[in-house]
């Protein structure tokens, strides 16, 4: 067993923060500057940054070489699985959570796709066959 | 209740090649049910991220030789599995059925964004070196960051993959060995 870490870039980490513990489960680990946070689930790991200036001191939101600033956009992300994947997207949207479509039946999982508040992608998904579980293997 | 080898074989929920990654991929599960263990490495803690990617057999090839993940499972075209340790990580590619289908509005998922995984190596130089010799693209050059010394990797589809060696005063759990470790 090992941890998986995972950055997310974020436009505000305290909102962020606020997102990912209050509504999917999330603890947090350490949040030591305003623009970085670490926070657990399992053996995942989310670290989340906002975009700073050359300058300082936390290296993994810095611009680039270029000068191509980080920002949240993108489709890759990481996945939740659930095990009642409606009543929990019930849940969310009571709770004012967006979500980017709706529910997608593919050919292991029920899926769907929710939006941080800053617009990052995180997949919610209910296995339909034994063999897309985590839970039971 | 003693785990049921043929588990094993109870695997692929897409069709598969008989290609010897799979083989091999069997085999470990079939070795670890015997020996009484959960199938490694998928636990119920198992962290899944998905990544999207124009060329599956290019990405797949990526992943496995150049950052020591382990195809699972491949639908030609469309899907793959693979794990490194507690991650699995699941390539699609963009317009394919399941999660690369096009969004109510049309718009089509694509590869890229800044988002990514953090792969912890031992000693970054040499991993960089060993993946730079194989030809890979990085988008920035090594950050000493806080706690960490790091480095975007771009895989061939553009998306961003870390690399990260700790520093003074950073702690981890084990993990698994990759290319460019020290011995």
């Amino acid at each position: 067993m090992s941890t998986v870490s995972v950055r997310y870039i974020v436009s505000d980490v305290d909102e962020a923060i606020a997102f990912y513990c209050g509504h999917l489960g999330f603890a947090e680990q350490m949040h030591p500057d305003p623009a970085f946070a670490m926070l657990t689930r399992g053996d995942l790991r989310l670290v989340l940054v906002s975009p700073v200036p050359p300058g300082h001191p936390g290296g993994g939101s810095r611009p680039m070489p270029d000068g191509t600033k980080q920002r949240p956009e993108g489709w890759n992300r990481f996945m939740l699985e659930v095990s009642d994947l409606a009543g929990t997207v019930d849940a969310l949207r009571r709770d004012g959570v967006r979500f980017r479509n709706d529910i997608v039946t593919g050919v292991g999982v029920k899926q769907i796709l929710v939006d941080d508040p800053s617009g990052n992608p995180v997949e919610l998904f209910e296995p339909i066959r034994q063999e897309a579980r985590l839970a039971d293997r | 209740m003693a785990p049921d080898p043929l588990d094993a074989l109870r695997l692929p929920i897409v069709p598969v090649e008989p290609r010897p990654e799979f083989a091999d991929a069997l085999l470990r599960r079939i070795g670890a049910a015997r020996a009484g263990r959960a199938p490694e490495p998928a636990g119920p803690q198992a962290a899944t991220v998905r990544y999207f990617v124009d060329d599956l057999d290019t990405a797949i090839s990526f992943y496995c030789r150049q950052l020591g993940f382990q195809e699972e499972v491949r639908s030609p075209g469309a899907f793959a599995m693979l794990y490194r340790g507690s991650l699995r990580l699941l390539l699609s590619v963009p317009g394919a059925p399941g999660a690369g289908r096009a969004l109510p509005d049309g718009t089509v998922p694509a590869p890229g964004g800044w988002n990514r995984i953090a792969l912890q190596v031992a000693d970054l130089a040499a991993a960089v070196a060993a993946v730079r010799d194989a030809g890979a693209r990085f988008r920035d050059d090594i950050v000493t960051g806080v706690g960490v010394r790091q480095i975007v990797l771009l895989d061939p589809s553009g998306n961003p993959v870390e690399l990260f060696e700790p520093t003074a005063g950073y702690h981890e759990r084990s993990r698994p060995r990759m290319r460019g470790d020290r011995p």
